[in-house]
């Protein structure tokens, strides 16, 4: 594999700008860099700041124009140290399942879409709806959930097998990466209620069992799309010659292509990760005392009378700093992650 | 490297579905003592044999609990208004009864439908909502609130008559039914700062000159220039209760049982008429008369605002006397006085929709020839029992209720302006010590709570609405309404109509007759 | 479903100096079927777990949009009412709330509404003439036509100076606006990181932060941020003679500090992933163009800019899936903006949804499905293909 490592180490001799860009370049980063930290800056000087000096009017270097204090960091710490931990760690371990659990489906089906050729008939998708719907209609006719299922399961098999063979006319890999991106298009305030009722049928309410298969099957898509275009940049002929000397489809993908994807991975992780660690909608619901995760700590700041930006900072501060030491450390995989076309032949 | 990284993807993959598998127990269970195991004797059909039992000890403690070993769920909003004194009188009460509370805290505009949904769909995760009792229509209609009446007439820790009359007959209760325990006293008052006005104004046309007088000079001595009025005129927050405490002065003057907001033989909207028409222009008038972004602001932003010595006057309900006299957040100690809102020479003629002069048969409760109608937005935070939970839970859950609207605790808790507990028993006016020792002057404390006491003793005060679906009329028709009106996005004609429409959809959609049913029934006090 | 594979399959092992024992033997046929059926293995799990959270929902959620919920003794009950909640949005009562207030366009507003009626046709005729013409191309291509001039028609009237925006058209205006912004943005950082200056790895890191910030948060900060009385940008305002006025009572300001804080928020994610494009690129066409003599203008215009379009498109278009659903910003920073000028549809089906008026709910978030449904389905088999032919 050395060659391949070679090859990543590019010549960025033309890439160096002229002192005179230099100058040119560094003006507008360090402009955007400035709007970047600016509120970041704010967040931390309000999370120091006395209710008074709030609301009497900017100011903005603790010790020189206000005395800073640090009673919101004492209440949220102490006062309510129970109300903080238990989220904080339900987040923490919601939001690492459920990426661990979405890039390890989603990138074996990401493969899946690269290498081989899939042709669903559509004949079969439209027998599956029409079962499912069956199903639903069924429960809501009172019959127990379970006999439903079986049965709408079993009708798809015999149709299947019976008029299967009429059926022609088949869909593609694409059609099927477009169904799953198709999934993030519907806003989670629609189906948040109908998920609710599925999760109070299978007594997992306010679990972390439902939080993370939620969230698993929010962000598969994303993983999906995002490796897709990255496998495809893995060359097909370490595969073939891999497969050659014996080896099976999976052991082909666990030791040859998913190390040498390890950045894209690691950048994907980061971003599902992201996602669910912010996630608030679905975690209202199916959450109440046990579950609760930290973004509903945070939009709870807002009482009914009146948000409460002392509290807010700090919230926000912690939510945001395990996730920014994340990102430090992974920063250096992030942008050799996602690699397209890294190495072209 | 890539051996190890392998390694460990692997093993998170691994341990992220075993927790997945055991997602469902998860927070530390309750403690409970470990069994111990017994051997018994016992003769079982005449010969002696041996068996083992497993025995639970019983908690260590001396007298027996009460409730011990029961937990109750209790659901409220995010506070620490509301939340914080449920949280601290739980220890408190476990100590004396064994009872476990838990109180659970969703984000207030997502209380309602969580508690609903909750109990709609049967899976009953709460004993006690502390909720909004306008929303009783819905709750009660459906059958998930536990009938208290009995109850409160027997209990003896309660007090129900040293209750304000109009919190025990009216906020309480549905269809004559008692269903909540009022924890909180709510209703709107004009605050002034007594430094610049030495008389509250007595009808909105007096607020407004004020305001004007006020607008653009510099009440706190920091240099910049401040504000004649502030109040929370965001959409989506506190704004359709405003300006249903202006319209009022205007619409209802034969006393509580005439209703504010619909006609009591037709229930036809009450918006459509030169009495609200008045009342959208003094509003849109004062939304002139303070800070630039008063469209966006709520009434944290508002308290904020006038306890930082920025506005000469803010209409509001009751928090402001606590949080004036608070040193962490006040500027503008032992200047505040309170006043009954504002009321209005002219009353609506009902027959014609048009404004006629104040005379003893128009206004029949008029003060000095103003009708002045003090509007009890809200209701205030009562506790209620879901109807589906063990009787067990419920007797507790009654007497936590019990317990912290007791006047032992809730006496000390309005004079702490965090709490968001407002003075709504007779015994929290009468004793004026309390407040003294909270921080109030002793002439703030007779200001503030004679404001509170004039406007529950009004006998022309009005009920907030309470028919079913009300968040359906109040948050989203009048509210978007007078959002767009304020912001120029309609006229006055338009929004009226507007309001107009939305409501008479949504009462022909419900059934014309049920609701009128309802809301007659809200409006029949029987004192 | 017929799975082919594109690889060849393993070939037995074994030397042959043994005779290979049963037990070995029907492990290897195991071996081999688990190994033909890699396909299904592989893909079916995934399928699984999104199918299972997304057919009872979807199923549902159609069919709440088809009712009405209404509190009754013992419970509540759903009257099925048909279509009655999607006509109150495009005519009944909601229909100026979200579609807008119709107005006569400006003559800007006629010459912009031609324009797009043009391309459309021009477009169609292009397809035409190309000769690979099919029933479903057609067809799709005349309701895309007809779905464009829809918008655009829409968008011109109630843009003109005395209609007013509904929700459809101030999302339209979030995602489109956002995302040309946040692309060219994202672009000339990331041009800008990809060259060889000192200190790179910091600006990666840093503008890696905003897009970390939970959404509620970030709407939070915004709203501390624009606040003229207390925000840390005060003296500025009064500088300039704006401390008493306010910009976010004001419909076209509310939307721009709506718009800010989206493209503060989210430029990120299209700067990382362009980074990551940038750097992966191959050396020599470039090294071959400077050889050549040509420009750095020249270098991006036809070497880079080519090489990174495939990754711009899909980045686009999972950007503009999640752009729509824009929610937290418009709600927490002005709760719909001055009136309705701020409100998104996710926010307008949000406000509905709390009053649990949930078929209402549902209809508007199905109208917003059906939108997106369209622009990425166009822009999939339209837009994306061509960029990535064009590679």
């Amino acid at each position: 594999m050395s060659f391949l490592m070679k090859r990543r180490r590019r010549n960025w001799s033309i890439f160096t700008p002229s002192p005179v860009g230099m100058v040119l370049s560094y003006l507008p980063l360090l402009g955007w860099a400035f709007v970047v930290l600016f509120p970041l800056y704010w967040l931390v000087v309000t999370s120091l700041k006395l209710p008074i000096d709030v609301d009497s009017g900017p100011f903005y270097v603790p010790f020189v124009d206000f005395k800073p204090s640090l009673h919101a960091w004492h209440y949220i710490f102490y006062d309510l140290r129970n109300d903080t931990f238990r989220p904080y760690w339900n987040t923490v371990v919601v939001s690492l399942t459920s990426t661990a659990l979405a890039l390890s489906l989603g990138s074996a089906a990401a493969y899946a879409l690269t290498r081989f050729t899939y042709r669903p008939r559509l004949g079969a998708i439209l027998t599956f709806m029409g079962c499912a719907i069956l199903a639903i209609i069924a429960v809501n006719l009172r019959v127990p959930w379970q006999i439903a299922v079986v049965a709408a399961i079993a009708l798809f098999i015999i149709l299947l097998t019976t008029i299967g063979r009429r059926f022609k006319r088949a869909l593609g890999n694409n059609d099927i990466a477009f169904w799953m991106i198709s999934q993030r298009m519907l806003p989670p305030v629609a189906v948040v209620i109908p998920i609710y009722v599925l999760f109070q049928r299978l007594d997992l309410l306010d679990t972390w069992a439902a939080l993370i298969i939620t969230y698993v099957a929010a962000n598969l898509p994303m993983v999906v799309w995002l490796m897709r275009d990255y496998f495809q940049s893995v060359p097909i002929e370490l595969e073939e010659c891999a497969a050659i000397d014996g080896a099976s489809r999976y052991r082909t993908f666990w030791s040859i292509v998913l190390p040498l994807s390890l950045p894209g991975l690691v950048a994907t992780f980061l971003f599902v990760l992201v996602f669910a660690w912010n996630e608030y909608l679905l975690a209202l619901f199916l959450t109440s005392a046990k579950a609760q995760t930290l973004p509903l700590t945070i939009a709870a700041q807002n009482a009914t009378r009146g948000p409460q930006w002392w509290y807010m900072s700090v919230l926000i501060l912690i939510m945001i700093i395990p996730v920014i030491g994340m990102a430090i450390a992974l920063e250096r995989y992030i942008a050799r992650g996602l690699l397209i076309g890294a190495i072209k032949g | 490297m890539k051996r190890h990284l392998a390694l460990t993807l692997g093993l998170l993959v691994a341990l992220s579905l075993i927790v997945t598998a055991c997602g469902g127990a998860t927070a530390s269970p309750a403690p409970t003592s470990p069994p111990q195991v017994v051997e018994v004797t016992r003769i079982v059909a005449g010969t002696p044999e041996t068996v083992t039992l497993q025995v639970t000890a019983p908690p260590p403690t001396e007298a027996p609990m009460k409730y011990a070993g029961v937990t109750v769920n209790v659901l409220t909003f995010t506070g620490p208004q509301i939340a914080e004194p449920l949280q601290r009188h739980g220890p408190e009460f476990e100590a004396l009864t064994g009872a476990h509370i838990n109180v659970n805290i969703v984000p207030f505009s997502d209380l309602y439908q969580k508690a609903l949904t909750d109990f709609a769909t049967g899976t009953n995760s709460y004993d006690i909502i502390v909720f909004d009792p306008q929303w009783m229509g819905d709750y009660v209609s459906a059958g998930y609130l536990e009938d208290l009446t009995d109850k409160v007439k027997s209990d003896k820790t309660i007090e129900w008559d040293d209750i304000g009359p109009f919190f025990r007959d009216f906020s309480a209760t549905y269809e004559g039914r008692v269903y909540t325990i009022p924890l909180d006293g709510d209703f709107h008052m004009i605050y002034y700062r007594t430094d610049l006005i030495k008389e509250p104004p007595k009808t909105w046309d007096d607020y407004v000159a004020l305001a004007t007088q006020f607008q653009g000079k510099d009440l706190n001595g920091d240099g910049k220039a401040d504000y004649g009025s502030c109040i929370a005129m965001a959409r989506s927050q506190q704004s359709y209760w405003f300006i249903s405490s202006v319209a009022s002065a205007f619409i209802q003057s034969q006393g509580t049982g005439q209703g504010a907001f619909f006609t009591t033989d037709t229930m036809q909207p009450l918006v459509n008429n030169d009495a609200f028409g008045k009342a959208l222009d003094i509003y849109k008038t004062i939304s002139t008369l303070g800070p630039p972004d008063q469209l966006n602001l709520n009434v944290g932003d508002t308290r904020g605002l006038f306890t930082s010595g920025r506005c000469a006057l803010s209409m509001d309900w009751g928090d402001i006397g606590p949080l004036a006299t608070d040193k962490t957040t006040s500027t503008v100690i032992d200047k505040v006085g309170a006043a009954v809102l504002p009321g209005s020479k002219e009353v609506l003629d009902r027959a014609t929709g048009k404004l006629v002069p104040c005379d003893e048969k128009t206004c029949p409760y008029a003060i000095d020839g103003v009708n002045h109608a003090p509007f009890a937005a809200f209701g205030g935070w009562s506790g209620a029992i879901n109807k589906a939970s063990k009787d067990e839970v419920k007797a507790a859950a009654f007497d936590f209720l019990a317990y912290v609207s007791a006047p032992a605790q809730s006496n000390v808790d309005v004079t702490i302006g965090k709490t968001g507990f407002n003075p709504y028993r007779t015994s929290q006016f009468l004793n004026r010590e309390q407040w003294v020792e909270s921080g109030m002057s002793a002439v703030a404390a007779s200001n503030y709570l004679g404001a509170i006491e004039a406007s529950l003793n009004s006998p022309n005060m009005v009920l907030d609405l309470r028919i079913p679906q009300n968040q359906y009329y109040q948050q989203t028709v009048l509210d978007t309404a007078i959002a767009q009106f304020l912001a120029g996005e309609l006229d006055k004609a338009a929004t009226m109509k507007q309001i107009e429409d939305g409501w008479n959809a949504k009462t022909d959609e419900l059934g014309r007759d049920t609701q009128l049913a309802a809301y007659k029934a809200t409006l029949g006090v029987t004192k | 479903m017929s799975v082919a594979d594109r690889t060849q399959g393993p070939t037995p092992r074994g030397s042959g100096l043994e005779p290979p024992s049963a037990l070995s033997r029907s492990l290897d046929a195991l071996a081999a079927r688990l190994n033909r059926r890699a396909g299904t293995a592989f893909l079916l799990p995934g399928v699984l777990v999104v199918l299972f959270l997304s057919i009872f929902p979807l199923i549902v959620s159609l069919y709440i949009s088809l009712v009405r919920l209404k509190f009754v003794k013992g419970g509540f009950e759903l009257t099925f009412v048909g279509f009655a909640n999607y006509a109150k949005l495009l005519v009944g009562i909601d229909h100026v709330h979200f579609l807008g207030l119709l107005a006569n366009p400006s003559p800007l507003g006629w010459l912009v509404f031609g324009l797009v009626v043009v391309s459309q046709v021009v477009l169609l005729v292009q397809y035409f003439r190309t000769g690979k013409v099919s029933v479903a191309g057609t067809v799709g291509r005349i309701v895309v036509a007809l779905g464009v001039s829809a918008g655009a028609w829409l968008i011109v009237h109630t843009l003109s100076p005395a209609g007013r925006p509904g929700t459809v058209v101030v999302t339209l205006l979030y995602v489109f606006v956002g995302i040309i912004v946040q692309y060219l943005l994202g672009l000339g950082l990331a041009l800008l990181c990809a060259q060889h200056l000192p200190g790179r790895r910091f600006f990666r890191v840093v503008f890696l932060l905003p897009m970390m910030i939970t959404p509620v948060g970030v709407a939070y900060l915004f709203r501390m941020l624009t606040d003229t009385s207390k925000g840390p940008f005060y003296p500025i305002w009064n500088a300039l003679g704006l401390a008493n006025t306010s910009w976010v009572t004001n419909p076209w300001g509310a939307r721009a500090a709506v718009m800010i804080g989206d493209i503060w928020q989210w430029t990120p994610f299209m700067f990382i992933v362009l980074v990551a494009a940038l750097e992966s690129q191959s050396v020599e066409p470039v090294e071959a163009a400077v050889v050549d003599g040509a420009s750095r203008w020249q270098i991006f215009w036809e070497i880079t800019l080519p090489e990174i379009l495939p990754v711009s498109s899909t980045l686009i278009l999972i950007r503009l899936i999640e752009a729509f659903k824009i929610v937290d910003l418009p709600n927490v920073m002005t709760n719909g903006g001055p009136g309705t000028a701020t409100e998104s549809l996710t926010l307008h089906a949000y406000t509905i949804w709390r009053t649990l008026d949930i078929g209402g709910s549902a209809a508007v978030a199905y109208m917003l499905l059906l939108i997106v449904t369209f622009i990425g389905v166009a822009y999939a088999n339209l837009i994306r293909q061509r960029l990535v032919e064009r590679a």
